[in-house]
């Protein structure tokens, strides 16, 4: 009896001694970040600047490894949704992953992930032609796509970021509708709009700046503040258009259930990582807005956005 | 012009010129070695240059891309057997001649028009290009449907052999793109629920199986097939100016021949090899001497089969549509490295645009050179046992294929197109169509409902453009263009059939 007692209690703490440790020292191992997109994407390339900004400062003893995982975007999610959740296997994703989910397109979604932090965001403009007489602004745009519905041409990459940035756009003004057509990315909607293949489209701050000599106009910048390379664009609240903001944030996930000490972990070596020079100069040089959240305000984050994707993904997917 | 000097300067720097003298020398090697191909070196490579700079990945591959197709005609001249399937022609005379007790001169002759084809092929493209980038700006998805669309009925008309397989084989290709993401709506098909099918059946994984996986399993099936022992003397090799004025009209009108077939989407240099072959027999006064070891034969393949690489750049870096199964693998790259390929390449990488023309061209000059001077030592290579270097293929197929998305579904899905592929061409059913249908189908098909969305499914609205009117025009006529072939192609085949069908892949 007492034999057994003490096997109980040793074995209790050995379990003990086993469970603790390998939290209390996190990170034991490399940890790994699964960016669901290809190499030399932009999610890769803020990947690899933190992981830079870890290494040539220490702010972690293990190496940081990022794996590409190639095709959709929601394979590689996929991946770490069923991963162990051990504190050693994160991704990095953006606000896709909850069109994909309010579309329907997969069967999990944020909630299935423990928010660890938002590192950088950059936000997207309204876009037409330089010499398009017919756009003064955004209001002239939105008027136009109020009295003639279904005629302006919008170009999206359908049931992604760019064709929901500008069902936003059109529910900001009641009777307003765009024809939707699919374009694809940044470049290929330039292309189009500059070939007067369309009338319209969105492009992110970086692209717009790359463009903007080549004969781009933007009408409306949605976020809260102009943006310093770019302050000849209103803001779309200044434009009269509202709360209209429309920003694509650098999500770091983690598997639901990986331990507290890890995700307190990695949220602050990326907090640190922030603060290098390194970082801030490389956001700079992508017109991305610094924008730092963790913890539970991230969390809260994550719902309101959600709150407002779910419908347009909705609207997106049924088109 | 500032860009492209400065694309140029670029190129001269000891790095990037090592990687062009690289890349020329393993695509000669490989083109050499009956078996391997430039299609599969490049597909291999590709996952090596994810972390160079994408200038510089594009300088290998083209080197590679140069080197491959001219490898071919030393083992062609040698030993009658076509390294890649871009020198079939070249055994028809290059033999005759080599064996007549000439085979410096034969492979003399070889590379000097193999060299003239790719200058030639230059000046279009580096001429071509920047303007019809311009114009191609003004295309809208009519027009790349329409130009698509072309591109898919002359491959079926010019494709070799049965049309009736060619056409199976597009449309096999076809059905292939069909699973995963909808191009137009972002809404998943054909997956069965099969999450690994999300992103579809990737490029590269179906090339490298089906021209890699299938041609490793195809050699492994008579692997002790040894070839025989051509003693080679370089006496003659060097081709004099009175040689280059006396074949000067062949090489000029073949060179033309090879880069408007490589500027065709989806045909390759074998094809191009083989009209420019036909034409100059045709319009020749002694045509009983082809086949024999006489020399404008070779000179019209190896002129036309250099020229089309220009040739097929040209729709790459203008519009983003590959003009070969290489160039097929080119995109990717380009892909990969996140360039856009399109008529933009021009405006916002013009590096990239530019370093194609520029490390085309020094391809050129460093394939002549390293031809001249080492093809006795590179005919060697011929002779090393196959199991050694199936082997070593095969491991690279996987790594190669796993480092693409960190994927090992991918790694099936070779394995997979292996099979398939070397089932297709059990059967005779050429595997050009087939990674053409694969390649082009999902552009055509994002063009098409693009162009629909815009016109609110009026098909009729194509009749607004011009251009798109034109390409319908040109597709129309290329289908009666076989009815009209009917009479040549006779002859042809009775050329084909004289040579070793050895090397039966349809495109390079």
């Amino acid at each position: 009896m007492k034999h057994r007692l003490v096997t109980t209690l040793a074995a209790a703490a050995a379990a003990m001694l086993m469970a603790t440790p390998v939290l209390a020292a996190w990170p034991e191992k490399p940890v790994k970040v699964i960016v669901p997109f290809k190499p030399g994407g932009s999610s890769d390339q803020t990947a690899r600047t933190f992981q830079k900004a870890i290494t040539d400062n220490n702010l972690m003893p293990q190496k940081l490894t990022i794996v590409n995982v190639g095709g959709h975007y929601t394979i590689g999610s996929r991946q770490a949704l069923e991963a162990k959740p051990d504190g050693y296997t994160f991704l990095l994703i953006h606000k896709a992953l909850m069109g994909a989910q309010g579309g329907g397109m997969i069967d999990f979604g944020y909630a299935d992930f423990e928010p660890v932090a938002e590192t950088s965001e950059f936000c997207l403009l309204s876009c037409v032609r330089e010499n398009d007489e017919r756009f003064t602004d955004v209001k002239s745009l939105l008027k136009m796509a109020t009295d003639k519905p279904d005629s302006l041409i919008f170009g999206a990459n359908l049931g992604a970021l760019n064709h929901m940035a500008g069902i936003q756009l059109q529910n900001t003004t009641p009777g307003a509708k765009f024809r939707f057509v699919q374009i694809g990315g940044g470049t290929a909607n330039f292309t189009a709009l500059i070939g007067n293949q369309t009338d319209t489209t969105v492009l992110s701050m970086a692209e717009y700046l790359n463009f903007k000599v080549k004969g781009v106009k933007g009408l409306c910048y949605m976020f809260p503040t102009r943006a310093p390379e770019a302050p000849e664009v209103p803001t779309c609240k200044e434009a009269g258009l509202g709360d209209l903001v429309y920003c694509v944030g650098s999500w770091w996930l983690a598997p639901k259930g990986t331990p507290k000490e890890a995700v307190d972990g990695l949220a602050d070596v990326l907090e640190k990582a922030m603060e290098t020079e390194y970082v801030q100069t490389m956001l700079k040089k992508k017109a991305m807005a610094p924008t730092f959240t963790r913890g539970e305000a991230f969390a809260k984050k994550l719902d309101a956005t959600y709150k407002i994707v779910e419908p347009t993904a909705k609207q997106a997917s049924k088109k | 012009m500032a860009d492209f000097f400065a694309a140029f300067s670029n190129l001269f720097q000891i790095w990037p010129l090592t990687l062009l003298a690289i890349g020329v020398s393993l695509g000669i090697v490989v083109g050499a070695i009956p078996g391997l191909t430039a299609t599969m070196l490049i597909a291999l490579t590709l996952p090596l240059t994810f972390y160079m700079e994408s200038v510089n990945a594009i300088t290998l591959l083209v080197g590679m891309y140069v080197g491959g197709i001219s490898g071919g005609l030393i083992t062609a001249t040698l030993l009658r057997m076509p390294g890649t399937p871009a020198s079939i022609m070249t055994t028809f005379d290059g033999f005759p001649l080599a064996r007549k007790g000439q085979p410096g001169r034969a492979l003399g002759v070889g590379i000097t028009s193999s060299f003239i084809g790719g200058l030639i092929s230059w000046c279009f493209l580096a001429g071509l290009s920047p303007p019809l980038a311009k114009l191609a700006l003004r295309f809208g998805p009519w027009e790349y449907f329409t130009m698509v669309l072309m591109a898919l009925v002359m491959l079926a008309s010019l494709a070799q052999g049965s049309m009736i397989k060619g056409l199976i084989s597009g449309c096999l290709g076809m059905l292939f793109a069909m699973p995963g993401m909808d191009p137009s709506l972002g809404q998943m098909r054909l997956t069965f629920g099969f999450h690994d099918l999300d992103a579809g059946l990737k490029l590269l994984p179906v090339l490298i199986g089906a021209f890699a996986i299938s041609q490793i399993i195809k050699d492994a099936v008579e692997i002790d097939w040894r070839p025989k022992m051509m003693s080679v003397s370089r006496r003659g090799i060097i081709v004099g100016f009175q040689d280059v004025k006396r074949h000067g009209i062949n090489m000029l009108r073949s060179g033309c021949i090879g880069t408007w077939i490589g500027l065709l989407p989806g045909i390759g240099a074998n094809i191009a090899a083989m009209m420019a072959y036909t034409t100059t027999k045709n319009l020749s006064k002694e045509p009983q001497k082809f086949g024999t070891g006489h020399e404008p034969g070779i000179v019209s393949a190896e002129t036309a089969n250099n020229s089309s690489i220009g040739g097929a750049m040209i729709p790459l870096i203008t519009m983003g549509i590959p003009g070969s199964v290489v160039d097929a693998i080119l995109l990717g790259a380009l892909i990969i490295h996140n360039l856009q390929p399109g008529p933009l390449l021009f405006t916002t990488n013009p590096e990239v645009a530019y370093g194609f023309i520029s490390s085309y061209l020094i391809a050129n000059f460093i394939m002549f050179g390293l031809m001249l001077f080492a093809v006795v030592h590179i005919a060697k290579v011929m002779y090393i046992p196959k199991s050694y270097l199936l082997s070593a293929v095969l491991v690279f197929c996987v790594i190669g294929t796993f480092a693409l998305g960190n994927r090992f579904f991918d790694v099936w899905v070779m394995l997979a197109f292996g099979l398939i592929g070397f089932g297709l061409e059990y059967c005779k059913v050429p595997l050009g169509p087939f990674v053409i249908g694969f390649v082009l189908s999902p552009i055509a098909e994002e063009h098409l409902r693009s162009a629909l969305m815009m016109a609110e499914g009026n098909f009729l609205d194509v009749f607004n453009r011009p251009v798109a009117v034109v390409f319908l025009a040109v597709s129309a006529l290329s289908l009666l263009w076989p009815l009209y072939q009917e009479r040549l192609a006779r002859r042809q085949r009775e050329a084909l059939a004289a040579a070793e069908p050895l090397c039966q892949n349809d495109s390079i």
